[in-house]
């Protein structure tokens, strides 16, 4: 039904899709995810020109697009769009909301227009609001009025552009109810979102978006529960990062300190975890000789609570730990019991710890 | 705003209307308060030692002339140290000096006589007639020299067949104000000749009755009937007289203009058709010989009896509601043309300036910032005197395209701005839902940029209709000017004033509660409380 070919958009320099080839077929639901500012909402809204692409090709049931000759109004008509701030035509009451594009573009009659705008309001639960103005909905209440409106247009797609991400839980399972209903109903949908679980039980297949391509996809299942690549598995595991960087024996301690409690902060770790880490992080630093090149690690995954703390030096092979290397094993000693898990591994020329740490 | 705002304000107006009549009730208040107020403000004029005696005794004071006239170039060049307040007409001159506001009045002899035979104006004498005479001329274009001899031929015929002296008589010797204009028949088909007046007073041009009278009106009407040609007769100011002629917009100009070296070089003159002698006028308390009470004689009128009298004066007496009545007219009618013509050239205008075309846009932004930068009065003049100068253009239509393209700016921006404030949101869902871009600009930005323009609009609109009042200056007879004419003949500046403020609010408020219906109607909110209604 969308095939795209190459697809690519920039803003001045800023690659936003990097040469997107793919295929939504008749009656799939795909859900696009992937972390802020990846080219997700750009895909969508290519989809239906609503950005110009910088180069590629779009195919609607086998028109092109970017074909001079191309009615693309025409082509947006079959092609729904449901926007994150549900733009309803404020000067507009609800019924006329529905009723303007299948008039003023269907060319149908009032009466008609009017009949069949009450019996979809009805299906998104609010034939009572018919007469309302926009001002007067809930976010809610707006969103499904804007999947109505889309739905007067008997469209042959439809695009939504992160539905929920205005909304608060309650407006939001409001919405995804109407979403999965028409779900059932076998319409084609492609849904840009945040919500992992109505891109995990509606959608057929998810891509997920990185770097401006996509990166990786597949069924729910694969990409929920058995992500083949690093990015994917992060970001489905919601891992969050943060980096230190040495270079030299005189590093400022106290503006690591500080970064590494502003990143406990942020992820809401207790104290003591906070504590765990600082400890670990001094400890090590004193068992280190070579200072040219280390790299401290955090990655919390926000999914299951694993902290993991990785250090990376360079320099000969020698596992900082080895009993037996140092003076006195009281520094092992302690950062063994903070770690449910120690791993060391040789590679690239870098001495890899990779410690689990205590919860 | 609602209906009690307007309420009050009318009230508030009444108010001052009254607050008004009763300090304008003559001298008993007026001069008192007067006289208090220049011990501080003035203490030379009031002083006895500082009488005026002779025409010398002006050296160091507030002179008032009649602008652009002989009388500014005399006082300029005699009397370096005096200050010279320029007028545009007889009644702002005699009132400036009434409030004390000049201590003398330099003005022709003849209309001074007329000025001080006005009961109003009991408190004034001429302190001297001998200050300057200069002869009359009647003013043509420099390339038009078969004009000027024709006329004066005429000039010579009327004076041998003693049609002249019958003129003078009426004119010069008895009574102007009683003088009965003839009635001089005219059917002559060919082209017609236009002839500038500014309607300075008696005994030269005034207006009564609905038309034109005076000396000059009545020779010039002689020989229009005389060359068998048409005559048009059309109003501006004294100093615009000089430059119409030259710019080509009238083929002669008269009233009481004095033939001047200066003038000379711009336009030819005919022969002189009279001498005119100049008047000093001077408050009586003010000269040499009269007592201060002498001025305060005048009997208080009772205060009903007095708002009836004036505004008998002011607008029955010589059918001068005709005047008002027209200008009205021609107020309304540059304003709502000039708004029309603004608005579509706005629209035009904000169509460039929101183009992708920058050579579009930098036209539009260009046409802007000098249209907002420009003084409308000033674009005014250049379109009337400058750009249209060769061609033979009605002033009023000069004024709708002065306003109309000043008018364009303001809408261009304010269509602009409040098409910017639609949200972008309601832009996408639009063109995303099939429609075209024009068709979302139609059905989805407009109607809602629409709400939030008309307010400001609203507001535009009333300041251009306060804006024509300034159409005098290229001969338009307004609203503002009809009242300047009304005044230059009663005198009075409280009445006519009063009158046309409040005929300018009345228009402007009129309009604006039209416009207010429009936007009650464009108004979706509007459904919901009839829906209401309805439950």
């Amino acid at each position: 039904m969308i095939r795209t070919e190459h697809l690519s958009k920039s803003f001045g320099e800023l690659k936003v899709l990097k040469d997107v080839t793919t295929r939504i077929k008749k009656g799939e639901i795909v859900s696009i995810i992937g972390p802020s500012g990846t080219g997700k909402s750009t895909l969508l809204r290519c989809l239906n020109l609503l950005e110009m692409p910088s180069s590629g090709r779009i195919y609607f049931n086998n028109v092109d697009l970017l074909a001079k000759t191309t009615n693309v109004p025409k082509i947006r008509q079959k092609m729904g769009m449901v926007f994150q701030s549900f733009n309803l035509y404020t000067h507009l009451s609800v019924l006329e909301n529905l009723t303007i594009g299948p008039i003023k573009l269907l060319r149908k009659s009032k009466a008609e227009a009017e009949l069949k705008a009450l019996e979809l309001l009805k299906l998104v639960g609010l034939a009572e609001k018919a007469a309302s103005f926009p001002d007067e909905l809930s976010g809610g209440q707006k969103q499904r009025v804007a999947i109505a409106r889309c739905l007067a247009m008997e469209p042959g797609v439809m695009l939504f552009d992160e539905p929920t991400s205005a909304l608060d839980p309650t407006m939001t399972s409001e919405v995804l109810a109407v979403i999965r209903r028409l779900a059932k109903e076998g319409m084609t949908m492609v849904i840009v979102t945040h919500e992992m679980e109505i891109a995990r039980s509606i959608s057929s297949r998810v891509f997920y978006m990185d770097e401006g391509i996509i990166y990786e996809e597949g069924t729910p299942q694969q990409i929920f529960e058995n992500p083949q690549r690093e990015k994917t598995r992060e970001f489905i595991n919601r891992v969050r990062r943060y980096y230190y960087q040495i270079t030299s024996k005189d590093y400022d301690l106290y503006a690591m300190n500080a970064e590494i409690e502003a990143f406990c902060e942020k992820h809401l770790l207790s104290r003591k975890v906070c504590g765990n880490v600082l400890l670990l992080a001094e400890e090590i630093l004193g068992l280190q000789r070579d200072f040219s090149d280390i790299t401290l690690s955090l990655a919390y995954s926000e999914k299951d609570g694993r902290l993991e703390f990785v250090f990376e030096s360079a320099g000969e092979p020698a596992n900082p730990l080895e009993e037996g290397r140092q003076d006195d094993d009281l520094g092992i000693i302690l950062i063994k019991s903070r770690c449910d898990s120690i791993q060391y591994k040789y590679e690239n020329g870098k001495n890899i710890l990779l410690l689990e740490v205590k919860g | 705003m609602s209906n009690k705002a307007y309420i009050l304000v009318l009230i508030s107006l009444v108010i001052i209307l009254s607050a008004g009549c009763f300090g304008w009730d003559k001298n008993v208040t007026e001069s008192t308060m007067l006289r208090g107020g220049k011990a501080f403000a003035a203490p030379a004029s009031g002083n006895d030692n500082t009488k005026l005696k002779t025409l010398d005794d002006i050296a160091d004071k507030r002179v008032g002339v009649y602008s652009g006239t002989v009388h500014d170039a005399f006082v300029a060049e005699n009397y370096p140290q005096a200050s010279i307040l320029r007028y545009d007409s007889t009644a702002d001159m005699i009132l400036s000096l009434k409030s004390n506001k000049i201590d003398v009045a330099m003005l022709d002899y003849t209309s001074a006589k007329v000025v001080l035979k006005n009961k109003s104006n009991n408190d004034i004498d001429i302190l001297t007639d001998d200050a300057l005479s200069l002869p009359l001329g009647i003013g043509f274009n420099k390339n038009n020299p078969a004009l000027r001899e024709k006329f004066n031929n005429f000039l010579r015929e009327i004076r041998a067949d003693g049609t002249y002296d019958e003129m003078y008589n009426r004119w010069f010797e008895d009574d102007p104000e009683k003088a009965v204009m003839p009635e001089i028949d005219n059917t002559g088909a060919g082209q017609k000749v236009v002839l500038g007046v500014a309607v300075a007073d008696l005994p030269y041009v005034a207006y009564m009755n609905g038309q034109y009278v005076g000396f000059d009106i009545e020779m010039i009407k002689r020989f229009a009937a005389h060359e068998g040609r048409p005559l048009e007769i059309i109003t501006m100011e004294f100093s615009s007289l000089v430059a119409a002629l030259a710019s080509g917009k009238v083929d002669m100009i008269a009233d009481g203009i004095a033939i001047t070296e200066e003038r000379s070089r711009q336009i030819d003159f005919s022969e002189s058709y009279v001498d005119f002698k100049t008047a000093v006028i001077a408050l009586k308390k003010n000269i040499a010989g009269y007592d201060d009470e002498q001025s305060d004689g005048a009997v208080a009128v009772p205060f009903l009896q007095n708002i009836a009298d004036s505004f008998y004066n002011n607008l029955i007496h010589e059918k001068r509601y005709l005047l008002i009545v027209d200008g009205l007219k021609i107020t309304a009618f540059i304003s709502l043309i000039a708004a029309v013509l603004g608005t579509l050239l706005g629209a035009l205008i904000c169509l460039m300036r929101m183009s992708n075309n920058r050579v579009l846009v930098n036209i539009a932004r260009f046409y802007i910032s000098i249209m907002r930068g420009t003084p409308v009065l000033v674009l005014l003049m250049i379109i009337f005197y400058v750009v249209f100068a060769s061609v033979n253009i009605n002033p009023v239509i000069s004024a709708i395209i002065a306003f109309g393209a000043n008018f364009a700016a303001y809408v261009s921006e304010m269509f602009r701005t409040s098409i910017e404030s639609v949200d972008r949101g309601q832009r996408e869902a639009g063109i995303a839902g099939g429609f075209t871009k024009v068709q979302t600009f139609i059905y989805i930005v407009m109607p809602q940029a629409l709400r939030h323009v008309l307010p400001v609009y609203k507001g535009e609109f009333i300041s251009l209709i306060k804006m024509t009042s300034v159409v005098g200056y290229i001969a338009v007879q307004d609203l503002t000017k009809a009242g300047d004419i009304i005044r230059s003949r009663t005198f009075d500046a409280f009445f006519p004033l009063i009158m046309v403020a409040v005929l300018y609010f009345l228009v402007s408020w009129s309009l604006a509660l039209a416009l207010d219906y429009i936007g009650f109607k464009i108004d979706p909110k509007r459904k919901r409380r009839i829906r209401g209604h309805q439950i």
